[in-house]
């Protein structure tokens, strides 16, 4: 009898080069995202991780004394070196530092959301006369706050909007009805609440039935005429939606994972799916 | 915001059913957090949404907002609270901060202090809120009734009977209500203040925290016989700063942060004056009102058709007309324009879109009927996207697994301020986050179905003067690592010829997946054990006629329940007329850690059983 050790030992190095590598979870989610919003017209879209507070915060007329840009949740820059900035692109308004603020840090920030993008994407599309549009990102977003089995330091944010002249939330319903269950099954259910957030106007909150339990999955509304005057966009000529919400989310409800930190742990035995 | 039945329903003597109740906040007005009954009462745990919560932390707010959404009577409290006789004042306020909006004073003299009755006491124990005296206990009835936070000071504890309400001197120090214990010892709180902070005083000492907290000083004790009630309204920001400086967030900061109407003053000096007279034989003095920043009249016009437009679904003029009766809205309509004039306490409500809002919430956004927008627009491939997703498939197909890791570390060129971990740097690299990953995923060989560890990440990294996506890629004889442009670069062109040389950019948008075939194992994910495991072979010579499946059979049928994984066959050869079959077996508890003694225990139990076939050896 062979006494194991935890080495283990190659068993059929045959096969070893025709099998396929085993994809992390929130990608192969990310993938089934993209390829449903695709396939309803929107465009993929990408953006910085370490953003300005313009495109982060002000943009999407959050006001400099919000609440939510204390520092308890937002992981500001403490120091951006120098060459930085010039290869973050297009800034915005050329960020100062806030000294009314607590903190001593730079004009920057890891993103909180990835409405950042949405923002940068409209406001590209709006400047290259392409209205209507559409857009979905989905990226490593960051909060400061202690990690338990449902709250991480970085997560992934699925975000989305669709702009054009009478985009309404009737169209918000359809299309985020239509991801839902394309995601988790013709038999969720879905509602919509009354909510706030300060880049829409009005503001809902979705909810889904799913395994027999209601649960939040998003924020969402009609993007608030600030914001689309603060990309370009003239509010009186063009309207539409904006949605985010959280990718591990999903994915912990889809598959029964039971805490968010096992997605950064580097282990394969996650890779299940 | 805790809400209780019993107090909506002084307001509203028809209110349904509070399951009814719960539906309509759920739907039409925010989140309900909790339902419970608590003795005869329910109460509601509302989570109030920002920009209601000048008007909603409060039961005549709940209340106001339920009627109108049902259509039903809300009973205006105001007749109820008597005006009380009053006598010439010598009080004078005096304000010199902009800040400080509107301050009411009244001196009320031969006040008693006891023991509230016993409805006070009822009503501030359902929302969770203690008993302190009759006097305090009116001021906190008076704020979870209509929202306006009001302060008693003991008026023979002023050095005169003078207020003033000014910024605070550099260094200046106040003394706070209440207590806390430090070490064994309660100590009452001293805190010191600086130029932003608002403050009250009398000609020499500070008697409060404007808008947050009240001080030692001039405090209600059971010996107090003159008090000057407090009702002002102070700027938001200005609170919203001191208090978060200071560290203390009270039921009354948080009202001012969220921007009170300075209308509400007058209501709650009527309502806390009306309480004041049923205590009994109290002599009130005539109320001061300094009120330096006038609220103003709002008007606010909108269009049926934008509102339609935005909600989607057509609106018609009698919907938003009865809307507007059952909320009391002062409205004037031409055509299809409207034209409001905003509610004091309403001041959410300063623009078309807000209107939107209050009309889709109030009809139901499930009345909105979901529909699929057609739009003309061409969606562009993104190239940063294709690339990670060409990458990804590359990757995959060679054999490697993907995994993701923490984008801080303990060093790096980028630094993040005051984070709650100690990992307070971006990485600069995968590799770092790959090698630990490499290392614990080659101890867990046996309990995953692999041979080798072979893993990538792709990421961003934060370099001196940029952040990039990278990819790294790890197996046992190394890691390699570089930006995803050169990945791309290198790996399409080592790979011409086969199938990913042969996709252009701009073909290998969408959908690649599906070259790799993958078919889901499972539907639901397997949470593992965090206990070691324990890993034995077995090898077995037998004739050749035996089949592996015999010996299977006879492990499976013996190893009992702590196997996770196998037995697998991952050998087998023939020598001098006989073969060999060896076996894997991997055991862990998710309960605890296992002994090797009791592995051994079942490792001889398996040995015995095959050994009862005389021609079957053990290696």
């Amino acid at each position: 009898m062979d006494k194991g050790n935890q080495k283990g030992k190659p068993a059929c190095n045959s096969y070893a080069e025709s099998i396929a590598g085993r994809e992390h979870p929130l990608s192969l989610l990310a993938q089934e995202a993209y390829k449903v919003f695709s396939d309803m017209g929107f465009e993929i879209a990408t953006g910085p991780e370490l953003e300005s507070e313009w495109y982060n915060f002000d943009v999407l007329n959050v006001s400099k004394d919000h609440p939510v840009r204390d520092m308890q949740d937002t992981f500001f820059i403490k120091a951006l070196p120098d060459a930085f900035p010039q290869v973050l692109g297009s800034l915005g308004p050329q960020p100062q530092p806030d000294h009314s603020q607590k903190h001593t840090g730079s004009a920057f920030v890891l993103r909180t959301h990835t409405t950042n993008v949405t923002a940068r994407a409209i406001e590209k599309a709006g400047k290259e006369n392409r209205l209507p549009c559409a857009f979905i990102s989905i990226g490593k977003v960051f909060r400061n706050e202690a990690t338990d089995s449902t709250h991480e330091m970085q997560f992934f944010q699925i975000d989305g909007t669709m702009i054009g002249e009478d985009i309404s939330i009737a169209d918000l319903k359809g299309v985020l009805t239509h991801f839902y269950k394309k995601m988790l099954g013709d038999d969720v259910e879905m509602e919509f609440r009354p909510s706030f957030f300060p880049f829409v106007e009005p503001g809902l909150e979705v909810w889904l039935k799913f395994k027999n339990r209601w649960l939040e999955v998003m924020g969402a509304g009609m993007l608030h005429p600030n914001v689309l005057k603060n990309v370009g966009l003239d509010p009186k000529k063009v309207q539409g939606f904006a949605f985010g919400g959280g990718l591990d989310r999903i994915a912990m409800v889809k598959w029964n994972i039971p805490d968010v930190r096992l997605f950064y742990q580097g282990d394969l035995r996650l890779n299940q799916f | 915001m805790k809400i209780s039945y019993n107090w909506l329903k002084w307001y509203i003597p028809e209110i349904p059913k509070a399951e009814k109740v719960a539906d309509i906040f759920m739907y039409h007005l925010c989140e309900v957090e909790g339902v419970e009954k608590i003795g005869e009462d329910t109460v509601f745990d509302l989570n109030i949404l920002p920009n209601r919560a000048h008007d909603l932390l409060s039961h005549q707010g709940i209340a106001r907002e339920l009627a109108s959404q049902l259509g039903i009577a809300y009973k205006d409290p105001t007749e109820m609270y008597k005006i009380p006789e009053s006598k010439p004042t010598k009080l004078k306020i005096e304000l010199k901060t902009e800040k400080c909006r509107r301050y009411m004073g009244r001196i009320v003299r031969n006040v008693k202090v006891e023991p509230s009755p016993d409805w006070v006491k009822k009503h501030l124990e359902s929302i969770g809120q203690r008993s302190i005296n009759n006097i305090v206990d009116a001021t906190n009835i008076v704020m979870y009734d209509c929202g306006q936070p009001c302060h008693a000071f003991d008026l023979d504890k002023l050095v005169s009977e003078k207020i003033i309400v000014r910024t605070a001197k550099t260094a200046e120090m106040v003394e706070l209500l209440g207590s806390e214990i430090i070490g064994n010892v309660k100590k009452s709180k001293a805190v010191l203040l600086s130029i932003t902070d608002m403050i009250i005083t009398d000609e020499k000492n500070v008697l409060a925290i404007a808008g947050v907290k009240g001080g030692k000083i001039a405090e209600v004790d059971k010996n107090t016989k003159n008090i000057l009630i407090e009702v002002a309204n102070f700027e938001p920001i200005s609170v919203r700063k001191t208090s978060k400086k200071l560290g203390i967030l009270t039921d009354s900061s948080k009202r001012f942060e969220n921007d009170l109407s300075s209308e509400l003053a007058s209501y709650a000096m009527r309502e806390i004056s009306g309480l004041l007279v049923e205590y009994g034989e109290t002599k009130f003095e005539n109320i001061v009102d300094v009120y330096q920043d006038k609220q103003k009249e709002i008007k606010l016009s909108f269009s049926v058709d934008r509102v339609s437009k935005i909600l989607g679904i057509t609106v018609s003029l009698s919907e938003i007309e009865d809307i507007f009766k059952r909320y009391n809205f002062k409205y004037k309509n031409k055509a299809e324009e409207f034209e409001i004039t905003i509610p004091p306490m309403r001041l959410d409500l300063m623009i078309e879109e807000d209107m939107a809002e209050e009309i889709g919430r109030i009809l139901g956004y499930d009345k909105i009927k979901p529909k699929i927008p057609d739009i003309d627009f061409t969606p562009k491939v993104n190239e940063i996207h294709s690339k990670i997703d060409w990458a990804r498939n590359k990757l995959l197909e060679d054999g490697y697994s993907e995994v993701m890791t923490y984008t801080f570390c303990e060093k790096g060129e980028v630094e993040v301020l005051a984070s709650a971990s100690d990992k307070k740097f971006l990485r600069t690299n995968l590799s770092d986050g790959l090698k630990e990953s490499l290392k614990l995923n080659q101890l867990n060989v046996p309990l995953l179905e692999m041979n080798e560890i072979k893993i990538f990440e792709i990421g961003t990294v934060f370099k001196k003067d940029k952040e990039e996506i990278y990819v790294a890629y790890a197996d046992k004889k190394e890691i390699k690592e570089m930006s995803l442009e050169k990945f791309y670069e290198s790996a399409s062109l080592q790979s011409s010829g086969n199938n990913f040389g042969a996709f252009a950019l701009g073909d290998i948008g969408q959908g690649t997946h599906d070259a790799l075939n993958y078919s889901p194992k499972t539907s639901h994910f397997m949470a593992w054990s965090i206990f070691p495991f324990i890993v034995r072979d077995i090898a077995v010579w037998v004739p050749v006629d035996v089949s592996n499946k015999e010996i299977e059979k006879i492990i499976k049928d013996n190893v009992g329940e702590l196997v996770i994984r196998g037995p697998e066959l991952f050998d087998e050869f023939k020598k001098d007329g006989k073969i060999s079959y060896a076996f894997r077996l991997v055991f862990q508890s998710y309960e605890r850690t296992l002994k090797d003694e009791e592995v051994n225990e079942i490792m001889v139990k398996i040995g015995h059983k095959i050994s009862e076939n005389s021609s079957w050896v053990i290696r």
